[in-house]
């Protein structure tokens, strides 16, 4: 097998190599789900409680029945199989007696035009019992809220099995309170003895509001049924296997009669894992008999959406004068919305285990509110849990005059050192990260840069670190070779952010042809092999894993067939420029396009080449990201000006260099929008006060710097080449980075996100420090 | 309501299409005419996804009435290349692997082929402002800077050839 590894001369693995359907993509050709137009299309359009908690008295649909061009109204009473008692979001297709957060749905409609449906929508006659509501999360957690879910409150956690971020090492019984679904606790040594000792002890609350991933295609599906009986979706989704599965126990229709085609996805971050809004079109296409197709609209999207969950840590900490680590205890609350599934664990392993705390008590409840539920976003809990315990570490270094990036390392873990749910951290850059980014002249040159701020704005410089787990999910892939000699790679990977040129390079550098000699197709569920979700980091670590082993296997096939034809050892050839040769003797040799064709010749008794992989996999291999801001504040109106901002990751090895980078600044960029300006702002009554992107402000370029992309490649044992995810990591430390920039430059220590202008001008003024 | 006759030139070529007089320009071009590059991202005009030209300025079409284009000029992002050709931007756009999940592409690349239109060789913080329309959720906007700015190199440099 020696044959197999050796190191291959091709434009494959590490090239920095622009994605092949970039030609597609920028003249406006490949098609999202809404431009998919099929003959007798409907559309679809969704009735929403207005109410974030009442009962439904009396639905009347007769009006919007007769009005012409509406083909279908349905509720509750006219899809049997929903169940009252709803485990998931999903699960509530539309709400039955009860609505429980404002926007949910509880009437669908399909007609022949977009316009009917509305008017449809608003014949329907719903006569509401409006009920108190739980908005806020910590008065939810008291007794005597009003409850959430229908009869007792039961975890979901399948979001953090689809993850497979954290393993929850210790879960209590379940809780006493009406709206606590999920809580653990993670408990080591003494901490009332830790806390005893310390000399500093240092308690903050940190906040982080819902928000709204973003993706600038919303929600959107459409469903055909056939005359068997077989659902087809054209999905926008981040994973079809799993889209067919939710859609399946939803609906009650065996995994095998549904065909999910995963369409080009206008982004997800986290939010096109769980099905939503296919179950009730897939209802409305089978009671119309014809193609139903639906797409929410944005305000939809923001007020009914699944969003990040509002996350409340508060953090004590007790250290030594001279900085030693003696106690943490955490309580972290976090905001599920309507449903459970939020991943409680990820909070207590970054609290607890980025940083060697001999002692610490982590507590974690997730609670149900009258808003909608939530789902991952990129790094999910992550950057909420890294605001706090960045923030945390910048502080303690400030009040004990101890250089904040001497501190963290003197503290920070490394490879064997275990975290809080007594696992070992696996190999990992976190040190190397920290390092690269406090030799970068922005760092060194802080205290200069600061003193020639001018014009009354003051100058700061911060950073912060952050990590991720890295996700893992059982994957398959095929490689095969074509009588041309090049190689068609197959799996069922969505590519949204160009993971599959990615793989393709994989494939190449694994197989031993350049790059542009590979085709590689994603495939529906009726075709691929069985493949995971793009989420979690793990593409390139678990796809990427299956394509590079089917490649080899791939590779091993047209050796021995090479073997035979040319009367060689199998030890003695070699690859080069498509044909295989027998080493020392150039002129003995076979083209890749001859054994191609030999397997797709009638009477040939030359096998096909087609390698095959379906690994699945247990070591994660974790992603650090450290980042640094240099920015301006205006005193007088609280405004932040981002001067430079540098993102330096970890990411094992940069299979796809312009993949990686895209990856850094688009997550620096969400990271940022989460610490200045992003937040879904509920009133008492649970109704969303910000549903528009006027009101809900992402970040424009305006708004930026050029980011700065520093790679770092700490090779992971088990990924191949070496590569890590990289897609998480950079959603994680800016909101860290930047609180500790503001506090440089203004001594005030914002603990709540987003960090607006208001909210700086009034920390100014009160003197918060 | 009774349907009215648009009449405007698309793309370079005239059509003549029937459209309700409450359909925007965005859902004209989309569902009656066929091009679907321009994209629905929001549909109140806040993150430029629609984006086409109307005589030569940026229009959020999805703002726009469809009558409103009535003997007017509008062009998509399926006119700013040839068949066989890109246009620089876009092919600065595929070199510097701009595109991720894709969707505000057509609006952006619109967005600054009127910005280049109007100053050929804008600084960062022009086209920075130029594009300060349009959202874009995957990028982070530091590629698609350098994109245009070479793309508005380029274009200039074949201006002073000719």
């Amino acid at each position: 097998m020696s044959t197999m590894k050796t190191t291959r001369d091709v434009k494959g693995v590490g090239v920095a190599i622009p994605r092949p359907d970039g030609p597609e993509k920028v003249t406006g050709r490949v098609q999202y789900v809404g431009d998919i137009k099929p003959k007798g299309l409907l559309h679809a359009k969704l009735l929403r409680s207005p109410h974030a908690h009442a009962k439904i008295v009396s639905i009347d649909t007769s009006a919007a029945r007769a009005l012409p061009g509406v083909r279908a109204v349905l509720t509750a009473k006219d899809i049997p199989h929903l169940k009252k008692k709803a485990p998931t979001r999903a699960h509530a297709v539309l709400a039955i007696d009860r609505a429980v957060f404002m926007g949910q749905p509880v009437a669908a409609v399909a007609a022949d035009e977009p316009s009917i449906a509305e008017e449809a929508l608003d014949l329907i006659k719903v006569e509401y019992q409006v009920l108190p509501a739980s908005i806020d999360p910590l008065k939810a957690m008291q007794p005597g809220a009003p409850p959430v879910a229908d009869a007792g409150t039961e975890a979901d956690t399948s979001e953090a099995l689809a993850h497979s971020a954290v393993a929850i090492a210790k879960s209590e019984a379940p809780a006493k309170a009406v709206n606590i679904s999920q809580q653990a606790r993670l408990q080591r040594g003494d901490v009332a003895k830790g806390f005893a000792e310390s000399d500093h002890v240092l308690e903050k609350t940190y906040r982080v509001p819902m928000v709204h991933q973003g993706y600038l295609e919303p929600h959107a599906v459409l469903a055909e049924w056939d005359r068997n009986g077989l659902l087809t979706l054209w999905a926008s989704t981040q994973g079809s296997f799993n889209t067919r599965s939710e859609v399946s126990d939803v609906l009650g229709i065996p995994e095998n009669q549904i065909r999910v085609i995963p369409v080009e996805c206008g982004g997800g971050f986290g939010g096109k894992i769980r099905a939503l809004c296919e179950p009730i079109t897939a209802v409305l296409a089978k009671v119309t008999g014809r193609p139903v197709r639906y797409v929410m609209t944005r305000r939809e999207e923001l007020i009914a959406g699944m969003p990040a969950p509002q996350v409340i840590i508060r953090l004590k900490t007790g250290v030594k004068r001279d900085g030693t680590l003696m106690a943490i205890d955490a309580e972290t609350i976090i905001d599920s919305g309507a449903f459970s599934g939020a991943v409680l664990a990820v909070s207590a392993v970054f609290i607890g285990s980025m940083y060697k705390w001999p002692s610490f008590d982590l507590r974690g409840f997730e609670v149900l509110t009258h808003k909608p539920s939530v789902a991952a976003y990129r790094a999910p809990v992550a950057p909420q849990t890294i605001f706090a315990i960045e923030s945390h570490m910048e502080q303690i270094a400030r009040d004990l005059g101890l250089d904040p990036v001497e501190f963290r390392m003197r503290h920070l873990i490394q490879e064997g050192d275990p975290m809080v749910n007594g696992q070992p951290w696996q190999s990992n850059g976190a040190k190397q990260v920290l390092a690269r980014i406090a030799e970068h002249p922005h760092w060194k040159t802080r205290k200069q840069w600061v003193a020639a701020g001018k014009d009354g704005r003051r100058r700061g410089v911060g950073l912060a670190l952050g990590g991720w787990l890295g996700g893992l999910q059982p994957t398959g892939a095929t490689v095969r070779l074509n009588p041309d000699g090049s190689l068609a790679v197959l799996t069922g990977q969505v590519d949204i952010a160009g993971t599959n040129i990615a793989l393709a390079q994989i494939a190449a550098s694994a197989y031993g042809v350049d790059t542009d000699q590979v085709r590689i197709t994603t495939g529906d569920t009726d075709v691929a092999p069985m493949t995971g979700l793009s989420a979690g980091s793990k593409t390139i670590y678990t796809v990427g894993a299956a394509v590079l082993q089917a490649a080899e296997d791939a590779r091993r096939q047209t050796f021995e067939i090479a073997a035979k034809e040319l009367e060689a050892s199998i030890h003695d050839l070699e690859l080069v420029d498509g044909k295989l040769t027998v080493r020392g003797m150039p002129d003995k040799g076979i083209t890749l396009a001859t054994i191609g064709k030999k397997g797709n010749l009638y009477m040939s008794k030359t096998p096909p080449v087609l390698g095959k992989a379906n690994p699945a996999f247990s070591q994660q291999a974790p992603g650090f990201a450290a980042q640094l801001a240099r920015l301006e504040v205006d005193p007088d109106t609280g405004e932040v000006t981002i001067h430079d901002f540098v993102v330096v990751q970890d990411v094992g090895k940069a299979i796809n260099p312009i993949g990686v980078e895209g990856q850094m600044q688009g997550g620096a960029v969400q990271s940022l929008g989460i610490a200045l300006t992003e937040g879904l702002l509920f009133d008492d009554s649970g109704r969303l006060t910000n549903p528009s992107l006027l009101d809900y402000r992402k970040l424009t370029a305006a708004d930026l710097p050029n980011l700065e992309t520093i790679i770092v490649e700490v090779p992971s044992p088990a990924g191949p080449f070496g590569a890590r995810g990289v897609g998480e990591p950079p959603i994680i430390p800016a909101p860290a980075a930047i609180a500790n920039a503001i506090q440089d430059a203004t001594g005030a220590r914002l603990t709540e996100l987003p960090m607006s202008p208001e909210r700086i001008a009034l920390a100014l003024v009160n003197g918060t420090h | 309501m009774a349907k009215q006759i648009l009449q405007c030139t698309v793309n370079g070529e005239p059509v003549e299409v029937l459209v309700q007089p409450y359909v925007t320009l965005l859902d004209a071009l989309r569902e009656d005419l066929g091009l679907t590059g321009p994209k629905e991202g929001c549909g109140t005009g806040d993150c430029g996804a629609c984006t086409v030209h109307v005589d030569g300025k940026v229009v959020a079409s999805c703002l726009m009435l469809a009558m409103q284009a009535r003997g007017r000029k509008v062009r998509t992002i399926e006119g700013l290349g040839g068949v066989e050709t890109l246009h620089p931007l876009q092919d600065a756009f595929v070199r510097h692997g701009v595109p991720q999940c894709g969707f505000c592409i057509p609006g952006v690349l619109m967005a600054a082929a009127a910005l280049l239109e109007e100053n050929p060789r804008p600084s960062e913080e022009q086209i920075r402002y130029g594009i300060a329309g349009n959202l874009c959720r995957c990028t982070g906007y530091t590629k698609m800077v350098t994109a245009i700015s070479e793309a508005a190199g380029m274009l200039a440099s074949q201006r002073s050839a000719r």
